[in-house]
């Protein structure tokens, strides 16, 4: 698999103007992110590899990232905060992934499940709505009735952020 | 200790009701004073905080409005929304720009974010009441040899949420250690449970869990005790280990049974010399 050497300027400057992108500039390299990744132990560096996805953020080679549908190497990650941790440098690397999902996202890239969730989330103010057999397992169990979120507040948000538009149409 | 606004999630209350029945039954035994307010997704943290940043952070403010309109923190029964919340929390009370954004946004729905609350993890305010969880407890569970499973999101980013160490989380031991039961160390326990790598590939979600259980299992534990609903399902539907959930835990050593906790609706009931029917 080779490696698209060409940089981005417009998309360096966007990863390192948001949250605490800056940070970037200050990794080494030094692998322990990848090395303590449980994602990278098992399906392999050259699948989902945190510190490469760092390099080519830092370097705004934006081709190794985006422009792929549901790739691997950016979705595979699991959110778990190791890298986080264990990074000597601090940088908040699942935050600057969420950045780089974000944009995938925007590009139409990002894997099925993940804009399904948000269409739940979009439809019913939650990410699991409530079912009828629960409903009635929660009154057996002396359990209330929840209140509920206005939809219209949610979907008020949803749409001022414009997720409407990035979810799937059936 | 002051009333505080209980946000149960999408999964526990709509998934895992025994889960929210055991919390309020250890809470009133405590007398932890808890309320209800129409939350809506924390918003969660793998799947929708991938989404939109900007989406996830007002989602998590206009829930912190609501405990901040009755001045009341929260308190969290699943670590992923505690995550989200403490996190956008922590993230409007610190970044003033970002907080004007988010409250333009808001402002649709006629709501200001102000950031006068706290968002606790039920993990902390347990222990907090350790000294009264000591007096109710009439039964010791001395035949539990438990592996503590503490979940990703629960300490981690360490440098916001503060709360406990993020390797190898005290609070959750301690309350463990007042119930009798034995706590086995095993080699995996820092691992994930897996779940959020399920949306991108499932099998990949699965082989996790099935090696913590494993290494669980090696060190001697006889069931898995977590404190996020996430984890629980995760770990309980591969059928290694029994997965008690911490409430259930105090609620057993507290007088409460199998029956009584509805523990049928697991679906892990025994394996390893452990029968969570004889508890």
């Amino acid at each position: 698999m080779g490696i698209d050497v060409s940089v981005d300027v417009e998309f360096r400057r966007k990863i390192m103007d948001m949250h605490q992108g800056a940070r970037l500039m200050y990794c080494y390299q030094c692998n322990h992110c990848t090395y303590d990744c449980p994602i990278s132990k098992l399906v392999g560096s050259d699948v989902y590899n945190p510190r490469k996805l760092i390099l080519h953020s830092f370097l705004g080679m934006k081709g190794n990232i985006l422009g792929k549908k549901e790739n691997p190497a950016l979705w595979a990650c699991m959110t778990c905060d190791t890298c986080d941790e264990v990074c000597p440098n601090d940088i908040e690397l699942t935050n600057i992934f969420y950045v780089l999902r974000n944009l995938s996202v925007k590009s139409g890239e990002a894997p099925a499940a993940y804009l399904m969730q948000a269409k739940t989330i979009f439809e019913n103010g939650k990410a699991i709505p409530m079912s009828g057999p629960i409903e009635r397992r929660r009154g057996q169990m002396g359990l209330k009735s929840l209140p509920e979120a206005p939809l219209d507040e949610i979907q008020t948000i949803l749409k001022e952020r414009g997720v409407d538009k990035v979810l799937p149409a059936e | 200790m002051a009333e505080m606004k209980l946000f149960l999630g999408c999964t526990i209350p709509n998934r895992l009701p025994f889960l929210e029945a055991a919390a309020r039954k250890v809470f009133d035994k405590l007398g932890i004073q808890t309320s209800d307010a129409p939350f809506a997704c924390c918003p969660e943290p793998v799947g929708f905080h991938s989404i939109d940043h900007e989406a996830w952070l007002a989602m998590g403010a206009r829930n912190l409005c609501l405990a901040e309109d009755e001045g009341k923190d929260i308190v969290s029964l699943c670590n992923g929304c505690y995550q989200t919340l403490a996190v956008v929390n922590h993230e409007l009370k610190e970044k003033s720009a970002e907080k004007e954004k988010i409250n333009a946004i808001l402002a649709k729905i006629n709501k200001e974010y102000k950031g006068t609350i706290n968002v606790k993890h039920f993990v902390h305010v347990l222990h907090d009441n350790l000294p009264k969880i000591k007096e109710a407890i009439t039964k010791q569970l001395s035949n539990l040899k438990v592996a503590v499973h503490a979940g990703c999101h629960y300490a981690r980013p360490s440098e916001i949420l503060k709360s406990d160490d993020p390797w190898k989380p005290q609070k959750q031991r301690d309350i463990i250690a007042a119930t009798g039961a034995t706590i086995v160390d095993y080699e995996l326990e820092k691992l994930c449970c897996g779940n959020g790598a399920g949306y991108y590939n499932k099998e990949t979600g699965t082989e996790i869990a099935k090696q913590k259980i494993e290494s669980a299992k090696a060190a001697g534990a006889n069931c898995i005790v977590v404190n996020c609903p996430a984890c629980f399902q995760q770990l309980d539907t591969q059928r290694g280990l029994p997965i008690i959930y911490l409430t259930e835990l105090l609620a057993l050593a507290m007088g409460e049974d199998f029956n009584s906790l509805n523990m049928k609706f697991h679906i892990t009931k025994k394996g390893d010399g452990l029968e969570l029917k004889s508890l």
